[in-house]
């Protein structure tokens, strides 16, 4: 039984990587900008049919095509912040959501436009194929390689915010903007950068996710459910709760599934709904 | 002087001589209206998931729909009159499909209404059939109660079902029934009702057939399932012969290539998938047929290279012609849909819906699928569906199924009268 649990935490773990990865850049956005960006997931959309693009139709370099995926990405997160989030800074919330929510639908109907409807996924990279055994069990490498990426994206996080001069600056303006700008920090190009970051977060999570996940319009607000339970069980606009947030979803969503299958759903939320009555600012928040 | 118009006096005059006028238009038409219906186009709406990741479903219906359209009108229509098709989208939500269904008829004046993906928008249209008095043709949606409980219970005859229903993913109880070898059977189903009712309709089949067999683990996936390695991986740890699934379209591609990195195939006997027949899945493993070491069966309610009749070949060249694809079920069951309208309405002369309803009973049409059998009791198309085996073939650039196993429709479709099977996990 012991190894089945811990087989299946593992399972777990590595679901956790993808759920960080799309949670990192939604809470950093709220944090340091305000903004709740429902269209975050359809940036996750975009980074994955771009690897798609680049590495399954052309051919590119795996590794070749994430990069491009995160630049391409990191360009529209670009427009999109330049020309449509900044305008809604100073506007209460639910305008915030009405804009971002109808980005989700107009990034599907373009995607489906462009690459059509029928859900697709490429071959797996050769050097990632198999498997190695694990408790007896054969564990997918690639997983192995997600849960490394997962790990890896955490501590640089940690490291930008922690131990740079542009980390500084970001955790300034989080804390109090018009302080920040006062000390000659600008703001609009902050904004922009941090948001053009989020977004080639998001898409790193759909690049990693290519392989063994399929690119089709809407995938990325299959994510985004999720990823807002997490900042919500971490805390809205903390980096240390979204990881800690997306470990407890993905590891207990997979306990759920091996222990409780009929109800399995339901446990993830009634953890969020403890966790608001107990702390409503989320584990982590302020 | 001339007398100078202003631009506000302009404005009021305009706006007056428009009401005027769209009155009197208006009064133009009630007239003629009342003197001669105007034979204008035979309407037909047709619904389905035009958006989002199963979008290509309802692509297939409304392309399957367009190309027998295009045929029937180039010979003329059917009474005289051409047909007219409005394609819109369900969103997979029974209020949208509710709220499609009244306005083809309400205010577009539909005659005839096809498609429905969902079985819950299925389940939520059917009852408003008989306020707005309009034959559905419902091409997808597969539970097993749309025809049971609503036509045969309740009997509302405005529904009929033209795609085999739910019943056909039972067929794994009649292929293995002979394989003592495999005996443990676990489930990765979908979490709604189309997945609780398959794997229970599977259970209770193949019971009859081998008392021996367990079921040993069942995971269950929700729509929009991403990741299924915690699914397929709880269900591995009781170490099963043979797998029985039933996410289809991009979450069936998913799980079989999650699946294969876990290294499934090396573990288990039989993988059974259930709709893995249908073109967007059989497209989406098409590079790993041999890393499924002939383990992967599957089933769809119609597939293409079966049967082997020439109105199936016609029918499969026209539409690679016509849309440079090959059909899947939804094309196949909404195209034999307007076909079926138009023998119904040939047959009763007549558009009215008791008629045509009445002229459909108990009638066989030959269709791609094969013959087609509108069950009286409960309107539901009775057709025969094979199931196979995932194989290449020189003959077709997507993967088919081969080794096809034909078991007749009337042994793996539930007869009336009917007695409830659970929708429940």
């Amino acid at each position: 039984m012991l190894e089945k649990l811990l087989f299946q935490g593992l399972i777990g773990l590595s679901f956790s990587m993808y759920l960080w990865l799309l949670a990192s850049g939604l809470t950093l956005v709220f944090g340091v900008l305000g903004v709740l960006n429902f269209a975050h997931g359809s940036l996750f959309m975009l980074g994955a049919y771009a690897t798609f693009t680049f590495y399954g139709k052309l051919g590119f370099n795996f590794w070749v095509s994430i990069g491009l995926s995160l630049i391409s990405v990191g360009c529209v997160g670009a427009v999109l912040e330049r020309f449509f989030i900044r305008r809604i800074y100073d506007l209460d919330l639910p305008y915030q959501l009405i804009l971002t929510f109808g980005f989700i639908l107009i990034f599907d109907d373009l995607v489906k436009m462009a690459w059509g409807g029928v859900a697709m996924i490429p071959p797996m990279p050769r050097f990632f194929e198999g498997n190695l055994s694990v408790f007896g069990r054969p564990f997918p490498i690639y997983n192995l390689f997600i849960i490394a990426a997962g790990f890896g994206v955490a501590i640089i996080l940690w490291l930008i915010l922690e131990m740079t001069w542009w980390g500084r600056m970001i955790r300034a303006s989080a804390s109090d903007r018009e302080m920040a700008s006062a000390i000659g920090i600008n703001i609009p190009i902050l904004f922009t950068t941090v948001f053009v970051f989020a977004a080639m977060l998001a898409a790193l999570g759909g690049a990693l996710g290519t392989p063994v996940r399929v690119v089709a319009p809407g995938i990325g607000t299959a994510m985004i459910i999720q990823a807002f339970v997490i900042t919500v069980i971490g805390g809205l606009g903390n980096l240390k709760g979204a990881f800690v947030g997306a470990l407890i979803v993905g590891i207990l969503t997979a306990f759920g599934i091996l222990l409780f299958p009929v109800f399995e759903l339901f446990i993830i939320f009634v953890v969020m709904a403890v966790v608001l009555m107990v702390k409503p600012e989320g584990l982590f928040g302020k | 002087m001339a007398k100078k118009i202003t631009r506000r006096k302009f404005l009021e005059n305009a706006v007056i001589g428009g009401v005027a006028l769209g009155t009197g238009l208006g009064g133009y038409r009630v007239t003629y209206g009342q003197a001669k219906k105007p034979a204008g186009p035979i309407k037909i709406g047709g619904q389905g998931a035009i958006s989002g990741a199963h979008a290509d479903y309802g692509w297939q219906m409304m392309a399957g729909a367009t190309l027998a359209i295009e045929q029937i009108n180039a010979k003329g229509g059917i009474l005289g009159r051409k047909l007219e098709l409005k394609f819109m989208d369900e969103e997979l939500k029974p209020a949208t499909a509710v709220k499609n269904a009244r306005y083809f008829v309400t205010d577009w004046g539909a005659d005839f209404l096809f498609g429905i993906d969902s079985s819950g928008s299925a389940m939520a249209v059917g009852p408003v059939l008989t306020e707005l008095d309009r034959l559905c043709f419902f091409c997808h949606a597969a539970t097993h109660r749309l025809t049971e409980e609503l036509v045969a219970g309740k009997g509302i005859k405005q529904i009929f079902r033209m795609v085999a229903p739910v019943y056909q993913d039972a067929l794994a109880a009649w292929v293995f029934k002979d394989n003592p070898e495999i005996k443990r059977w676990a489930g990765i189903n979908c979490d709604y009702e189309y997945g609780y009712v398959a794997w229970n309709l599977f259970k209770e089949n193949i019971r009859k057939f081998r008392p021996d067999v367990e079921f040993v683990a069942a995971a269950w996936a929700p729509f929009w399932t991403m990741d299924f390695s915690s699914h397929i991986s709880a269900v591995m740890a009781e170490k099963p012969d043979a797998i029985f699934a039933t996410p289809w379209a991009g979450e069936g591609v998913m799980l079989l290539r999650q699946a294969l990195m876990l290294g499934v195939f090396d573990k288990i006997q039989v993988w059974w998938q259930g709709m893995g027949g249908s073109v967007d899945l059989l497209e989406g493993v098409s590079r790993e047929v041999d890393k499924f070491k002939g383990k992967l069966w599957a089933t769809a309610r119609y597939i293409h290279n079966y049967p082997v009749t020439p109105e199936n070949k016609v029918f499969v060249e026209a539409f690679r012609k016509r849309w440079g694809k090959f059909p899947n079920y939804s094309a196949e069951g909404s195209y034999s849909t307007i076909y079926a309208i138009k023998t119904g309405a040939e047959k009763a002369k007549s558009l009215e819906t008791a008629k045509v309803g009445a002229a459909l009973e108990g009638m066989e049409l030959k269709t791609p699928a094969g013959p087609r059998l509108i069950r009286r009791e409960d309107h539901q198309a009775v057709y025969t569906v094979p199931a196979g085996k995932v194989v290449t073939s020189p003959d077709y650039p997507l993967p088919i199924l081969g080794d096809l196993k034909i078991i007749p429709a009337k042994e793996y479709y539930r007869h009336p009268p009917f007695t409830p099977v659970a929708a429940t996990k």
